[in-house]
């Protein structure tokens, strides 16, 4: 035991105790808060007044913050005020317009991230289930099944993610109509499930082949089956080897999955493209970026937390 | 009544022969060493015997029973699956690196084998394991992990193990080898009050004190053939073979 756990225990309470502290000043917050009428009315006249019927008007509203925007859809000029709880400030020009612009894009970067975290935890949870039985495969010594599970791992890993995407999607209703995937989310699903199971027999198969050998021979002195052996001897301890390898994997899908903006999926990626290509700025890309950064720290965190658990024993 | 008996058990890897037509038994609560230089054959005959190798040519007899014949790397004739599972487990074996299950306590360590390959129940398992561990004299650590012992006491608990399945016969493989001087005492302590309840055991040991007090038959080996077989006193006091005299000459 290197870490003292009771440190960490100890910091993540701190950290635990300033969330609820913080949300709980929101929450006095939001019950002060003025409703949408309210708000609206705090909008400058003279641009309602001139856009006339092409006037457009944007409200969002998460938990206490608020932000509006009035547009005219004939000169593209706007009008926007950001706040807290009703307190609404002017953010037209400056540095305060590129703040307010972030803010309004918010909502649609994360449902983009929404798609890009499902779309890579279901593809790496399903891919790792398969790829239980490809290492087992390719560590198996009946021809027939470590030949197919070589050559499944070979293609997959071999060749590009993208033009695997890119058959899955394009390529199966040519061949068969039968095949055609017509859900975005499921085929980027299939072809990185796919991937992700060859990418993680590797791993897996790596690390059973990384237990010492007198694990096999203690348990088949001892009368285990190979089945037994594998399940209650070899797999447990192979876990924990498994940990930081899986969470690369984790990381590296995280990133990958950004391809589906090819096919146009909604993810993170493709949603920061539409929005820079609307706003012809490229501003949209830091606030992306920092929703990335912080996916992957979540992920490095819970597998940080996971790799300590299983190392109980050691 | 032999237990174990081989006939010109041969064993080759590649070109090179490491078992040249070994033939001897184990008694009925015989406690038997095997001594030799290094590289004699003398583990791979252990391992032989339990299945970890497969010999090249000869045959294994378990109680009486042939249980395995083999004439040019190809089986002549074997027992039958169950048959060959049964036999298998009349042996125990402790190996020179403990090789425990180092994600299970010492007492999960002891209970799985029964629990898992003779299907007793949790709470007798539990009970058989307890008291092993008491004659080993680690009841006291039934809950820690493998990682938190010395060397002696994870092969105290290795020998507890291999008791949990009911053997009529223990091989031990250089049990206390790759232990630290201080503490193969406490190792040769159980074997010997192992050997004393009449367990037969067949040993490949470097420990001249225990073979001398412990053993019933001594086996010289060297260069894959069993050189001279006699009991503890001749074979320390006038050992008849140039290579045993040699041998114990350069180690006593």
């Amino acid at each position: 035991m290197d870490r003292n756990p009771k440190s960490s225990n100890k910091k993540l309470k701190r950290v635990a105790i300033t969330l609820i502290v913080i949300l709980a000043a929101l929450a006095a917050l939001a019950l002060t808060k003025p409703d949408r009428e309210t708000i609206t009315a705090s909008l400058s006249t003279t641009l309602i007044e001139n856009a006339g019927s092409k006037y457009a008007e944007t409200y969002n509203d998460f938990f206490v913050f608020n932000i509006i925007r009035a547009k005219d859809s004939n000169t593209a000029e706007t009008d926007t005020y950001i706040g807290i709880a009703g307190n609404m400030v002017n953010v037209n020009t400056g540095f305060m317009k590129t703040l307010g612009n972030v803010i309004i894009w918010i909502p649609a970067l994360m449902r983009g991230a929404g798609v890009t975290i499902q779309l890579t935890m279901a593809a790496v949870c399903a891919g790792l289930v398969l790829s239980v039985f490809l290492a087992l495969g390719k560590i198996s010594k009946i021809k027939p099944i470590n030949r197919f599970c070589s050559a499944y791992i070979f293609f997959f890993r071999g060749s590009p993610l993208l033009m695997q995407l890119f058959f899955v999607y394009y390529g199966l209703p040519q061949l068969n109509p039968a095949f055609a995937i017509n859900d975005k989310f499921l085929a980027a699903f299939i072809a990185f499930s796919l991937n992700s199971g060859a990418y993680c027999a590797e791993i897996i198969r790596a690390a059973i082949q990384s237990i010492e050998k007198g694990q096999f021979e203690a348990s088949s002195v001892l009368g285990l089956s190979y089945s037994q052996t594998m399940r209650l001897i070899i797999i447990p301890q192979s876990i924990r080897r498994l940990i930081p390898p899986v969470a690369n994997e984790f990381i590296m899908m995280l990133k990958d999955a950004s391809l589906v903006s090819i096919i146009a999926l909604a993810d993170l990626t493709q949603v920061t493209r539409s929005i820079s290509s609307s706003s012809s700025s490229v501003v949209v890309y830091i606030p992306a970026m920092i929703i990335y950064l912080l996916i992957t720290a979540l992920f490095t965190f819970i597998f940080g937390r996971l790799e300590k658990r299983f190392s109980v024993y050691q | 009544m032999a237990l174990i008996r081989t006939e010109n058990v041969c064993k080759s890897f590649n070109q090179l022969d490491v078992l040249k037509n070994v033939t001897m038994s184990v008694e009925q609560g015989d406690v038997v060493c095997i001594i030799g230089p290094s590289g004699a054959g003398k583990s791979t005959f252990l391992r032989s015997l339990i299945q970890l190798e497969r010999i090249t040519s000869g045959r294994i007899f378990i109680d009486e029973e042939l249980f395995l014949e083999m004439k040019d790397s190809q089986t002549v004739k074997r027992v039958d699956h169950d048959e060959w599972k049964r036999l298998l487990l009349e042996m125990g074996m402790v190996f020179q690196s403990f090789n425990l299950f180092p994600h299970k306590t010492v007492l999960d360590n002891v209970t799985l084998a029964p629990m898992h390959a003779k299907k007793v129940s949790k709470a007798e398992a539990k009970d058989r394991a307890m008291s092993l561990l008491a004659r080993v004299g680690l009841e006291d650590k039934a809950n820690e992990y493998p990682a938190r012992l010395s060397g002696g006491q994870q092969q105290r608990v290795a020998i507890a193990r291999a008791l949990a399945m009911e053997p009529k016969i223990m091989l031990f493989d250089e049990p206390t080898s790759a232990l630290d001087p201080e503490l193969v005492g406490e190792v040769l302590s159980v074997m010997k009050s192992l050997a004393e309840s009449g367990m037969t055991m067949l040993a490949v040991t470097h420990e001249m004190g225990f073979a001398r007090e412990a053993a019933d038959r001594v086996i010289f080996m060297a260069d894959g053939m069993i050189l001279e077989e006699s009991n503890p006193q001749e074979m320390f006091t006038a050992p008849q073979n140039p290579r045993t005299r040699q041998f114990l000459n350069s180690i006593l």
